[in-house]
């Protein structure tokens, strides 16, 4: 008896880890509206023309929404970026993660051999 | 005599100030040797960082000049981050350019 409920409370506390790791999912159709601002200097589909601004389009969003906690919590400092986020709540900030990543853009994970190799 | 000295030495100034700000070129090949570490979390797609976790950075194809911002942040401790703060500090300006220049010149794998 007392098997089978260390045997339930076990897979509960898994289910639990579960939940809490995937990211309250972001709306990628809720963080297309939010993202007039971010626009102006990320570009209009994330793909960044400025070389100053990082290409967002297809950065995977569980970076894309840390990057913004801590833009917000100042944990990153950046004088453009800091004002931004001011405004956004959390599911914001999962909702433009979940958008960036869903676009299309130049972003790849680094080959880890180059051609001519 | 002494406001032309000054001047001079204002013009000097000027022109090392305009120097600095002009990068040195990076050399790819160099860049090549010098990002082997980077390849580690950077060439595993979907390389998982934790605490907190979250998918490693894609930084293929990226701008070259927000990779070397980028760089010099973690190097100088601006950026916070402990193992890209740990490569940043072993890495010279020059090789910061040198590991810009290889990114760019890398093309997207199909």
């Amino acid at each position: 008896m007392q098997r089978i409920s260390v045997f339930f409370a076990t897979a509960a506390l898994m289910m639990l880890a579960t939940l809490s790791t995937a990211h309250a999912a972001g709306d990628p159709e809720a963080g297309r509206e939010k993202s007039q601002t971010c626009a102006a200097c990320h570009g209009e589909k994330g793909n960044s023309q400025n070389a100053m601004y990082p290409k967002l389009a297809g950065q995977h969003p569980s970076y894309l929404y840390v990057t913004l906690k801590q833009y917000k919590s100042g944990e990153r400092d950046n004088a453009i970026m800091s004002g931004q986020v001011t405004q956004l709540s959390d599911q914001d900030m999962r909702d433009l993660a979940a958008y960036y990543g869903s676009l299309e853009g130049d972003l790849y994970t680094l080959p880890l051999r180059d051609g001519g190799q | 005599m002494t406001k032309r000295r000054a001047s001079a030495l204002a013009a000097t100034l000027a022109g090392l100030l305009v120097a600095g700000a002009v990068h040195a070129e990076g050399d790819p090949e160099k860049g090549r040797y010098a990002s082997q570490t980077c390849l580690g979390c950077h060439g595993i797609p979907d390389q998982a960082n934790v605490y907190p976790t979250y998918m490693v950075p894609k930084i293929g194809g990226q701008h070259s000049e927000y990779i070397v911002s980028a760089l010099e942040a973690y190097r100088s401790g601006d950026r916070t981050h402990p193992t890209m703060q740990a490569q940043a500090r072993a890495l010279s300006e020059q090789e910061i350019q040198d590991i810009a220049a290889y990114f760019a010149s890398i093309d997207q794998p199909r």
